[in-house]
């Protein structure tokens, strides 16, 4: 078996920080557990200096104050806001059905019906962020998610400032200008609200065709077709949802289709219902402008979480002898210990996996937070479920000690249920015994 | 030799009165009732029982007695005579005799009375306050106030110090860590190499020596448990908040007189 050290976490504020799950040159999203309710949640971590030196302090502070009080069942909710020295924490809503083009990806274009219902949901996103002066001005596939129920997720929504400012180079250089509208690549100027329509058309025509309207090799020619709209669709689009499409993407912003005049459209309101939902009152943004702002005050630090440390004095108080509470119980016939201890040198992580899977197999639900373990019975005994608290010390530094306490239920089930955990296949593995007791 | 003493003291009865004869006759009687007077009067005054090993000496505190431990610690009247009922259940565990002896604390912590434990030793040495080798009544309930929640932290600071201070020198010297570590590691029933026991006393010792004199003093002690309070954390029992409703289902009552 491998003993390669486990990687310690990381912690910030309350958050522990998982793999990253998405990454742009400045920017990185990481997957996250909240410690205090065990919630998952998806963490965007800025460069602070990034968006210090490109000015951009106070137009994302104002759009990340909009986005939190946005509470809309298609838009990635924006939690809270915290940061360090040197970053920026975007604590969102986190959203596991993947990407929306992933699904592309794998079926090829969907039907048309299905198609319209997530441009239904796309709409009624930018839509309602558009109402509350908040603009995309970025959409693309990656911020497309899906979650467990299929639900349309749109991300980053209010992230576009910084997002625009790590995609100028992207757009001419290496990246996809193949979402943007003619405007905003030819720096004529743009309003928010025309371009994001514009890549909603790209997206509906994506979801519709399997393919790209406007896909060029070379960049010139990619924006010449651009800039004129030069497409066609195939001929497996419906005519309502060609003349829809020709709407939308006009090269001409002033002429584009608006949102209300698409809400009329004929091919639209097949299948419409208009998205309900309850708006969060009084949400609070002071988290938004402490994390903006210079004051050392309200700044968070990005720890390694690693096991409690236990000094000497930490293992001798744990001595029976100094636990008085025994003076005031009732005395029991012979030693029935409520906790045990067992040292070992491996990884505190890799303790904590192999504690988990020896306690599954005994019908246990495991809770974890930190290096602490929670493991509940789920059947019934003598005095109800059987609970044992287990936790990770590092006693030295390639040694941990792990404790086992009695929480609840009886003491003798818990001594049973200690004897076959104990004689586990994947605990006799990592429990260390000295040569002195070999 | 001997026999000429015996003459002389006999020659000397006969100069005594009637009045010396009858004093002398009922000297031995007097002292009798005397110490009969004195015992039982005894119990009405404070004065914490002498405890002999074997001798089934009894000893009656007073509500009179109550009230003045109550003053001298964090305890109630009430909660100081819920003390006496669980104190006459540990003395009586063993030898009945109203005081505590090493065995009967070692019964009530561990469930057995057999064994050497060198923690246990120092928890009897820290409550015998008078060193006559058993708890008294009055030294129970003196060293259970330090572990009263509403204690001062100072108090508990202390207490925790003497238990560990194993040589009563004033320092926690490294060799004392070291042996209190390996006590604790036999207790759990773990092993460790000497250089793993040599790592964990060093790193104690440089995390708490702040004067660097090699050794934990009072100070050092006291800023260490200010950086570290989990080391505390035994030093605090929430029992006796609400010890008279803890020890209510004991059965036992309390021999105090009105």
């Amino acid at each position: 078996m491998s003993g390669k050290p486990v990687r310690p976490r990381t912690r910030v504020g309350k958050y522990e920080l998982g793999k990253t799950i998405g990454e742009g040159s400045f920017a990185k999203v990481k997957f996250a557990k909240n410690v205090e309710n065990g919630n998952h949640v998806a963490i965007k971590i800025l460069d602070r200096n990034h968006v210090l030196r490109h000015k951009m302090m106070e137009q994302l502070k104002k759009e990340i104050s909009a986005m939190k009080m946005i509470n809309h069942p298609n838009v990635v909710k924006i939690y809270e806001v915290m940061a360090s020295k040197t970053k920026i924490y975007i604590v969102l809503e986190l959203v596991n059905g993947g990407e929306l083009f992933d699904k592309i990806a794998k079926y090829g274009k969907l039907k048309e019906d299905e198609a319209r219902s997530y441009f239904h949901q796309l709409i009624n996103a930018v839509d309602y962020c558009h109402s509350r002066g908040v603009y995309h001005r970025d959409l693309k596939p990656e911020n497309l998610l899906l979650d467990s129920n299929a639900i349309l997720k749109v991300t980053d929504f209010g992230l576009s400032t910084y997002a625009q400012q790590e995609d100028e180079l992207l757009r001419t250089a290496c990246g996809t200008p193949n979402y943007v509208a003619p405007e905003v690549l030819n720096d004529r100027g743009y309003v928010g609200s025309t371009s994001d329509i514009w890549s909603c058309g790209v997206i509906l025509f994506v979801l519709m065709a399997g393919y790209l309207p406007f896909d060029e090799p070379n960049h010139a020619t990619l924006y010449q077709k651009i800039g004129r709209a030069q497409f066609t669709c195939p001929s497996w689009f419906s005519p309502e949802a060609k003349k829809l499409l020709k709407r939308i993407l006009d090269p001409n912003p002033l002429t584009r289709i608006k949102i209300p005049e698409l809400l009329e459209d004929e091919w639209f309101k097949k299948g419409y219902k208009p998205t309900t939902f309850v708006e969060e009152e009084d949400v609070n943004v002071d988290d938004v402008a402490a994390a903006f702002n210079d004051s050392k005050e309200n700044l968070v630090t990005e720890r390694k979480e690693k096991p409690v440390s236990m000094n000497a004095f930490e293992l001798i108080s744990r001595s029976q002898s100094f636990n008085l509470e025994n003076l005031f119980e009732k005395q029991t016939q012979g030693i029935v210990k409520r906790e045990t201890h067992f040292t070992s040198q491996r990884p505190a992580n890799e303790i904590m996996s192999k504690i988990e899977e020896a306690a599954k197999p005994l019908g246990f639900n495991v809770h974890k937070r930190n290096y602490k373990m929670k493991l509940q019975g789920d059947k019934s005994g003598r005095k109800g479920h059987l609970s044992v608290a287990t936790e990770v010390f590092e006693v030295a530094p390639s040694l941990h000690m792990v404790e086992l306490r009695k929480t609840g239920g009886d003491t003798l089930e818990f001594h049973k249920f200690y004897k076959s955990f104990s004689s586990s296949s994947g605990l006799q593995d990592i429990v260390w015994h000295s040569e002195a007791k070999q | 030799m001997s026999s000429t003493i015996a003459t002389d003291s006999h020659g000397l009865s006969d100069s005594w009165t009637i009045g010396e004869r009858v004093c002398a006759a009922l000297m031995p009687l007097i002292a009798v009732v005397e110490v009969l007077i004195l015992t039982v009067t005894g119990c009405f005054s404070y004065c914490p029982c002498i405890s002999i090993i074997d001798q089934n000496h009894k000893c009656t505190y007073t509500a009179k007695d109550f009230a003045i431990l109550a003053d001298e610690t964090r305890f109630t009247v009430e909660e100081v005579e819920a003390l006496h009922v669980l104190f006459k259940r540990l003395s009586s565990s063993l030898i009945d005799d109203d005081s505590i002896h090493k065995e009967e604390l070692q019964l009530a912590l561990f469930q057995t009375p057999y064994g050497k434990n060198l923690f246990l030793d120092r928890v009897f040495d820290v409550f015998d306050q008078k060193r006559n080798g058993v708890i008294e009544f009055d030294e129970f309930v003196h060293a259970l106030s330090v572990f009263h929640p509403y204690a001062p932290m100072d108090e508990k600071i202390d207490f925790a110090f003497k238990l560990y201070d194993l040589r009563q020198t004033g320092f926690i010297e490294p060799e004392e860590v070291k042996l209190m570590v390996v006590a604790i590691l036999i207790e759990f029933d773990m092993n460790l190499p000497d250089d793993l026991l040599e790592a964990i006393v060093h790193k104690t010792i440089a995390d708490a020596d702040k004067d660097n004199d090699g050794k934990i003093s009072r100070e050092d002690w006291k800023a260490f448990v200010s950086r570290n309070p989990s080391l505390l954390i035994n030093m605090t029992l929430p029992y006796l908040k609400d010890i008279t409703s803890v020890l209510s289902s004991f059965v036992f009552k309390t021999e105090a007189k009105p």
